[in-house]
């Protein structure tokens, strides 16, 4: 076959991003489990929380000043709506369950029992018609 | 037994491969245009019942899709810091449409952000209030008392500790997905929680709710690479509908991380992750003591091969430590989320689950 002769780039770039992958993670999580990697991991978050919290303070001053709500309180009353709808839908889905929706017999067994509950009076049956004077007729099977 | 005749693949030409690789730029460009423009797929299509919400919670009953269902019913615990709908993602990658055809009555806890005022919820609220009532109502709706809890990666430790806590019933059988227990295994995040760099106590008291930002920032840094092979396999394969789907939902599913309240995030860094309480014997939910031992019913764990958050090492002692006589740990191959809800998991896990919860649920 000639073509398996001929290298394919695509595959080989494919192959060459998972090798990278691997090797970039190994060598991340490497340097990432020193404990000065955590110590400047945490001071940057910090510094990061430190500078968000300070430009919230300041913005909802302005935004009391102006009368106007926070992002978090719209995002509070959002949700405190999205939890009346929900319980409305599910009044109304009460409402509309009467009379309720049937529901399955929990009858269900699993496949080999049933198997076997349906393999059982068959043996039995075979017994019986042994007993009744068929015993002659037994093959190896049946013992 | 049926045998295999068929032959691998022939090897194609060369102007075979370029006539293929030549239509696949094509469509990249393209479907590229059309992944832009188009808002992503839909998730959670199976039909189903809000039973109860509680703030932050949500008890769902999918509707029974067979025509005899099995006589215990099963609850999914999912983790507080993720929708449910990865165990429906879409039609015929759906783990409860799988069990709804075969024969499961099926519900569902759901997480929505919790609000500030729940900044205050602990595993205690979880796991001795929420999951209990969620288990009474569950009784009442199907009229059977016993119950089977499924739980997923930190829905599993809520439920591991229900389990523990509450020995007397009215658990049936016990389920858990790539479950941690023991986190010394998880070295990077012992280092980066690790109390002489990190004040949980001063993030909480900041912040209230930890924001999804901060969570999902911790997991990308676990494979920082990951993220830009992400993006180059996504291009790579824009000219495939199927691949670009599954990573549209995935993709959905990590953006829709939701926050965590402040005071159970303290207790996970404090007790699990800095004591690792849980894998010792030493944590105390509401006073009680979580004894692994006390666990009796048949318990199933199925822990991902390739798990980069929940390494199998750490996920082992739950089977290892459970008091059950009737327990099983099975690990298949694929990684923490692709265990569930992944072309393995349609081949592999989801099977194995049925097979395993069929003959414990009658």
């Amino acid at each position: 076959m000639v073509s398996s002769l001929i290298p394919d780039p695509l595959q080989m770039w494919r192959r060459a991003i998972a090798t990278l992958e691997g090797s970039g993670n190994s060598l991340a999580n490497d340097a990432m489990s020193s404990g000065e990697f955590a110590a400047a991991l945490h001071q940057v978050a910090n510094l990061s929380l430190g500078m968000q919290q300070t430009f919230e303070k300041v913005l909802g001053v302005y935004l009391k000043k102006l009368n106007l709500p926070s992002r978090k309180e719209i995002a509070e009353l959002a949700a405190a709506v999205q939890r009346v709808e929900a319980k409305l839908d599910q009044l109304a889905t009460s409402e509309a369950r009467v009379p309720a929706r049937p529901r399955p017999p929990r009858t269900r067994r699993p496949a080999e029992q049933v198997d076997a509950a349906v393999a059982r009076p068959a043996s039995a049956k075979r017994a019986r018609q042994s007993s009744g004077g068929s015993r002659g007729k037994r093959t190896a099977k049946q013992v | 037994m049926a045998t295999s005749t068929a032959a691998a693949p022939a090897d194609p030409s060369l102007p075979d491969r370029l006539r293929s690789e030549v239509d696949r730029a094509i469509q990249r460009h393209l479907k590229g245009l059309a992944f832009l423009g188009s808002p992503a797929p839909p998730v959670g299509l199976t039909p189903r019942t809000l039973l109860h919400r509680r703030g932050t919670l949500g008890l769902y009953h999918y509707h029974p899709t067979a025509s005899e269902v099995y006589r215990v019913p099963i609850l999914f615990v999912m983790a507080t810091t993720n929708r449910a709908y990865i165990f429906d993602l879409a039609p015929g990658q759906s783990l409860v449409e799988f069990l709804l055809a075969r024969g499961h009555d099926v519900y569902v806890m759901d997480w929505e952000a919790p609000s500030d005022a729940e900044r205050a919820l602990t595993l205690e609220d979880y796991t001795l209030d929420f999951i209990p009532d969620c288990v009474r109502r569950v009784q009442t709706d199907s009229g059977v008392d016993d119950v089977t809890v499924i739980g997923y990666c930190m829905g599993g430790i809520l439920a591991t500790i229900y389990a523990a806590l509450h020995p007397g019933g009215p658990l049936k059988n016990l389920v858990c997905f790539t479950t941690p227990i023991d986190f010394s295994q998880m070295a990077l995040w012992r280092t980066w929680g690790d109390e002489r760099h990190f004040d949980v106590d001063r993030l909480v008291e900041s912040v209230g709710n930890i924001q999804p930002d901060f969570i999902v920032g911790a997991f990308d840094l676990l494979r920082p690479a990951g993220l830009v092979a992400g993006k180059v396999r996504l291009w790579d394969n824009l000219w495939n509908d199927e691949y670009v789907k599954s990573y549209r939902m995935m993709d959905r599913w990590t953006a829709e991380t939701l926050p965590l309240p402040g005071a159970y995030f303290r207790q996970v860094v404090k007790e699990l992750l800095r004591r690792n309480a849980l894998c010792e014997g030493s944590l105390r939910v509401g006073g009680k003591p979580v004894d692994l031992k006390r666990i009796k019913v048949p318990l199933l764990h199925v822990i991902a091969a390739h798990d980069h958050i929940v390494p199998p090492a750490c996920a082992a002692p739950l089977v290892a430590r459970a008091g059950s006589r009737d327990k099983e740990e099975v690990v298949l191959p694929g990684g923490h989320v692709s265990l569930v809800a992944g072309p393995n998991a349609i081949k592999r896990m989801w099977p194995k689950l049925d097979q395993w919860l069929e003959r414990r649920s009658t």
